[in-house]
């Protein structure tokens, strides 16, 4: 039963560039990202209480970072990719590192600033990053092909979960649970609380340096939207819409929202409205999402 | 003149920032709706009186007053069912941000808009120099409403009462104070503050629904400067930051304006996470 699972799961992740056409093949890749961004998120805010306001911030900075090497210093992509992930890390746990001791508070409002700082700063250092115009930058294959950026993101997508399902499943992932669950009760038992949040902070942040990163690349055009809070709304509301908390609500949340988004396309301005209705009354009225709701209906998780 | 300029600022920036700090003193939510409140309240006084064709003064009354109802209404149907849950309150008022900010977009169209001044003209500052009577009225204004709060909040007896339930929510409600009312009033209350700061800068600063990011960190930097649920830390962070924003924006760069905020912050948080005037714990 497991193995004809897991086959299903490989085919249907291997088959998209064989049957979809190149505009949704696009969307799968997309998708793919979001799955990046929204689990990352959820390993913070599902998994130890923090809600920071920081991750499309930290996409950000990991695509301009990996960008702006390729184009000023002709560093390869991929290499780049690797210096904008570690920036991201870095200055999360510089982030992290100031206020997290605090209380989540704290840490809500400063991402909220960092965010907002970064955005400024980008579209004010014209010289350097294009500002809303847009920084064109290299692709990761010298041949462009959709099919190569999909299997790189399924790639990637998959080791990032793996990952953190490793993590989860450690004696760390334990460490998480507890300081989420009772702050208090971990303190006694030994858990040093504010390390095990700063660590989530800074994985989960670098994480989202490197899905921004592999973003840009792929679009070979970054903008101020990547680290705006728009887009940090929409990896919200995935994570949200399609269960925090659990390991497979992001990534149904992320395809859901993303694929959806391609259909109420037409309404324009009127999806994003749309969508933080929808994850405002799910927020609401059935916390747990998605995956949530549909465990307790007696699917499989 | 820049100072000047920054003590104007730096008043409503205090009337702002003590509608976040009753509610995170109070309840422990930090409302990031803030900002837009403050947003629709100005857009409600520009409706109110050049649509509507009511006097600006009225306007400005009945636009403060449309908002406090919006805030209890959010606070009974959104915020309550959050309470004891931090992570969902944040996530819950970050989502109202983003929904009402769209909402102001899509009804109010992207352009900057200024209801009509209540005076005109310009007085001689101590003979140094010009400065706008709008200004000057919107000062004292600023200044009335901020003495008014403080009066509410110390001496009648809802504000000891809202002061009980920041103190110690049980034995409050062991006295016989309704918390959960305390709760919406103080919702409501804070964001009518919001709104204040927003119809009485709107006719000078006009309002935009994508500039609604900027007031809510600037009343979140005050609060946290200030010292978390400090109303003397308030009026005292929202000066500093009122001026330092000011000159700065002067003498360095006006681009930058919101970034001293975000230095200013990050500053407190590495030399006095506890702030000017909270409590170290």
């Amino acid at each position: 039963m497991r193995l004809v699972g897991l086959a299903l799961i490989i085919g249907g992740a291997v088959l998209p560039p064989f049957v979809l056409n190149q505009y949704w093949l696009h969307v799968a890749i997309i998708s793919l990202f979001y799955v990046m961004m929204a689990s990352s998120w959820n390993l913070i805010a599902g998994y130890t209480g923090q809600v920071s306001f920081a991750h499309a911030a930290f996409a950000g900075v990991g695509a301009y970072a990996s960008g702006m090497l390729a184009l000023y210093a002709g560093v390869h992509p991929a290499v780049g990719v690797m210096a904008g992930t570690l920036l991201a890390g870095i200055l999360g746990a510089a982030l992290g590192g100031l206020c997290i001791r605090m209380g989540g508070i704290y840490l809500s409002l400063t991402t909220l600033g960092f965010s907002e700082i970064l955005r400024i700063i980008i579209t004010n250092e014209e010289q350097w990053t294009r500002g809303t115009m847009g920084l064109q930058v290299p692709g990761l294959f010298t041949h462009y092909s959709k099919t190569s950026y999909y299997f790189l993101f399924l790639g990637v997508a998959l080791a990032l979960l793996l990952l953190m399902r490793w993590i989860l499943n450690s004696d760390m992932g334990l460490a998480f649970r507890a300081v989420l669950n009772d702050e208090l009760a971990a303190a006694t038992s030994g858990i040093h609380t504010v390390r095990v949040r700063l660590l989530a902070f800074t994985v989960s942040s670098a994480m989202a340096g490197m899905a921004g990163a592999l973003y840009g690349h792929y679009l070979m055009l970054i903008t101020p939207d990547i680290p705006s809070l728009g887009q940090m709304f929409l990896v919200l509301a995935m994570a949200v819409i399609g269960g925090m908390g659990s390991f497979a609500g992001p990534i149904v949340g992320a395809f859901v929202l993303e694929v959806l988004s391609e259909y109420i396309r037409i309404y324009g301005e009127y999806h994003v409205l749309l969508f933080g209705l929808v994850a405002l009354v799910i927020a609401r009225f059935a916390p747990e999402g998605i995956a949530g709701v549909a465990s307790r209906s007696g699917w499989k998780r | 003149m820049y100072l000047t300029n920054g003590l104007v600022m730096g008043v409503i920036n205090a009337i702002s920032a003590i509608g976040v700090s009753l509610i995170v003193g109070i309840m422990r939510v930090v409302n990031f709706a803030h900002g837009e409140l403050y947003i629709f309240a100005g857009y409600f006084s520009y409706q109110l009186s050049t649509v509507l064709g009511l006097p600006p003064m009225l306007s400005m009354v009945l636009a403060v007053i449309i908002v406090f109802l919006a805030g209890l209404v959010v606070e009974r149907t959104l915020i309550r069912p959050t309470y004891g849950d931090e992570m969902y309150s944040l996530i819950i008022t970050f989502m109202l941000s983003i929904i009402l900010q769209n909402a102001a977009l899509l009804i109010f169209g992207p352009y900057p808009t200024k209801p009509p001044a209540l005076v005109s003209g310009a007085t001689n500052l101590l003979g140094l120099f010009h400065y706008g009577n709008q200004r000057l009225l919107s000062f004292f204004l600023a200044l009335a409403v901020l003495g008014l709060v403080m009066y509410l909040i110390r001496s009648t007896w809802f504000g000891k009462s809202m002061r009980a339930v920041s103190q110690d929510r049980g034995m409050a409600a062991m006295v016989g104070v309704d918390h959960l009312r305390v709760n919406m009033i103080s919702f409501g209350l804070g964001s009518a503050l919001a709104a204040t700061a927003g119809v009485i800068i709107a006719p000078i600063f006009p309002v935009t629904p994508t500039g609604s990011a900027a007031v809510s960190l600037t009343a979140f930097v005050v609060v946290v400067l200030g010292g978390m649920g400090s109303l003397k830390g308030c009026v005292v962070g929202g000066l500093i930051l009122g001026i330092i924003e000011n000159l700065g924006a002067a003498y360095i760069s006006t681009d930058y304006r919101q970034v001293f905020g975000f230095l200013i912050l990050i500053g407190v948080l590495v030399m006095r996470p506890w702030g000017l005037f909270g409590q170290r714990t």
